[in-house]
């Protein structure tokens, strides 16, 4: 199971990587757009229509690593104050809910796919995209998302049914702001270090 | 209705529920207990609609931009520069911590970096120089809020695409309130070191010399601001293709100090994309459930609600700052704007106000929510990038600032024209 999960998390890394990867090639398509327009007085047009899909896309491929990292903002003005037993069924709750969620939102997104796909739906601008690929790859993130939900409200639920506290404090604990600095701070050493042997 | 639902929001949130899913929870039980027709039919088209939108792609860019900078060592030296330039007032590099956070907010879209980043640079000064070390903290805690209200600015964005308001007129009428408030932080620090000459530590070695040969280093932030916001206000590019060209501005300055690798690269998007799809999913559960608020006519009722009241527009207006200033201490300040401006905002521009106007009262509430505690954001990232020491030291610290941000609110109150002042002459 946990290995699955590091499995998961590997696989959402990557995909947050292809998605960074995108949101820069948007970055650079944009910019060229801005000079042939400017330039030759061209509508190449076309790069906003693709930033969408890009954002779409790279977005949806990041949900699964956000809950992973447990980077999905939750209120911990209680939470803080309560025994760490019943933290850790408000962790299984909150992941239950944002199952019900992810599944909801998986399910309507392959509605939207299914009808683009069925119809032969092109978007109305120059390019006429045929809406069904950009959607195919959003889906794509949706239900990977909906099942590592899955598979971490399974390990979550199994851990707290044998007590293993800790487990599910690891894996789906709220981030106190603690937590956050100390990676922040660590990830900012390890970037000063070069700057120290500058002259 | 509406105390069912803001009950309802309330349980969500205190059980620790992920925001987004909680306002999704919202939003469908709304649509199962007070709507004719199934509002979730429109989820899906809704979820791609807000996910495809052209004006939020300006969110990936933005953190992308502010992770480059982050990873490409210019702060460092902005802070360097900033010390020669501003460390003779009482104070001393007090001054520069507000400075440098003033400069780092022109580039960056989020309260978080610039006192993460300045934080970072800063804090080891302080027992060379012998400051007051909770005045010294509080500096960076207040004056990384500035982020969030000099543009760029993500949350202004968020706000934008929320209400329908234009961004670059967000952007404009954030300047000013943004150096008056900076102008104000630095009143605040010169008036507690003039009171007690002890906490302003010892002076600083400065000469002509060394400020002209560092002010090259502040070119680089400089550059940044100017391509990203000059080529909005010259009809180059909308806001969103402004970040785009500010995140090529960033790959090529971070190129130039040597400092572009993979393994930067590949740091870099991780962290955007994991904000990114936090944010996005918040944003997709919050157009879901503004919409149920709408459909079932909560946004009527609190309309009505405030009419029978028989308050002032006037009066109304500072019931809803008192409120956002009690939300601001429990609540991270993002989720906070995104869970109730659908709902106020309407209220407020049905009185008659500005959105403008509004989005900058917003971004003021939200500095303050970012400095109170319990739950303050920058109070949590100054404390962490302290070696030693208790998070009471950073919350005492930050109280100065916390009342000049209070004066800051009635003065934008009183004079609305230091936000609108900019939008009206330019636009």
């Amino acid at each position: 199971m946990d290995r699955i999960l590091d499995l998961a998390h590997r696989l959402a890394r990557y995909g947050a990587w292809a998605g960074g990867a995108l949101v820069i090639l948007a970055a650079f398509v944009i910019g060229l757009d801005i000079v042939v327009r400017k330039l030759f007085v061209l509508a190449f047009g076309g790069a906003a229509e693709l930033s969408g899909y890009v954002l779409a896309i790279s977005s949806s491929w990041a949900l699964a690593l956000a809950l992973l990292d447990r980077a999905h903002i939750r209120i911990d003005s209680l939470y803080v104050h309560l025994p760490v037993r019943a933290c850790a069924a408000l962790d299984v709750l909150g992941l239950m809910v944002m199952l019900g969620f992810a599944a909801l939102l998986t399910w309507h997104g392959w509605n939207v796919f299914h009808q683009s796909f069925n119809l032969g739906s092109r978007a109305v601008t120059a390019i006429a995209t045929p809406l069904a690929y950009p959607q195919f790859l959003w889906l794509v993130g949706l239900a990977y998302f909906a099942l590592v939900t899955l598979l971490l409200l399974l390990r979550a639920c199994h851990a707290l049914v044998t007590g293993d506290i800790a487990t599910v404090q690891r894996i789906a604990g709220s981030r106190t702001g603690q937590q956050d600095l100390e990676e922040e701070l660590e990830s900012l050493r390890r970037r000063a270090e070069p700057a120290e042997d500058r002259p | 209705m509406i105390w069912v639902t803001v009950a309802m929001l309330m349980a969500l949130l205190a059980l620790s529920i992920p925001i987004a899913a909680a306002l999704a929870a919202l939003g469908l039980s709304l649509d199962y207990l007070y709507s004719w027709m199934p509002l979730r039919l429109a989820l899906g088209e809704m979820s791609w609609g807000v996910s495809t939108d052209f004006i939020l792609f300006a969110i990936p860019l933005f953190v992308l931009l502010g992770e480059l900078l982050l990873r490409s060592g210019i702060a460092e030296r902005m802070y360097a520069a900033m010390s020669q330039w501003l460390s003779w007032l009482p104070g001393g590099l007090m001054h520069s911590n507000i400075g440098t956070c003033t400069l780092f907010a022109a580039v960056s879209g989020s309260s978080v970096a610039t006192a993460a980043t300045i934080g970072t640079v800063a804090v080891g000064e302080i027992d060379r120089h012998g400051y007051n070390e909770r005045l010294f903290l509080g500096t960076i805690a207040a004056g990384g809020t500035l982020g969030i209200l000099i543009p760029p600015s993500i949350v202004m964005i968020v706000y934008g695409a929320l209400t329908e308001t234009s961004i670059p007129q967000l952007y404009l009428a954030g300047i000013i309130p943004g150096l008056v408030l900076a102008a104000l932080f630095m009143v605040t620090v010169i008036v507690a070191c003039m009171a007690r000459p002890a906490w302003g530590g010892d002076k600083i070695a400065v000469s002509w010399g060394e400020r002209w040969r560092t002010l090259p280093d502040l070119v680089p932030p400089l550059l940044i601001f100017t391509v990203v916001i000059g080529s909005i206000y010259t009809g180059l590019a909308t806001p969103t293709e402004s970040a785009a060209l500010g995140v090529l501005m960033a790959m090529a300055l971070a190129a130039w100090k040597r400092r572009l690798s993979w393994s930067m690269l590949r740091e870099s998007c991780e962290g955007t994309m994991r904000t990114t799809g936090m944010i996005m999913l918040i944003l997709i559960a919050a157009t879901f459930l503004s919409f149920a608020v709408t459909s079932v006519g909560i946004g009527n009722q609190v309309t009505e609600l405030i009419t029978e009241s028989g308050l002032t527009p006037i009066q109304t207006m500072w019931m809803i700052v008192a409120l956002y200033l009690v939300l601001g201490m429990f609540m991270e300040s993002l989720s906070m704007m995104i869970a109730t401006v659908p709902i106020i905002t309407p209220v407020v521009i049905n009185m008659g106000y500005d959105p403008v106007w509004f989005g900058v009262l917003m971004m003021l509430l939200l500095e303050t929510a970012l400095v109170t505690p319990p739950v303050g954001l920058n109070l949590f990232i100054v404390q962490g990038v302290r070696p030693r020491g208790q998070i009471r030291d950073v919350m005492i610290g930050s109280l100065p600032f916390v009342v000049t941000l209070l004066a800051m609110i009635v003065l934008l109150m009183l004079v609305p024209d230091l936000a609108l002042w900019l939008p009206r002459i330019a636009g």
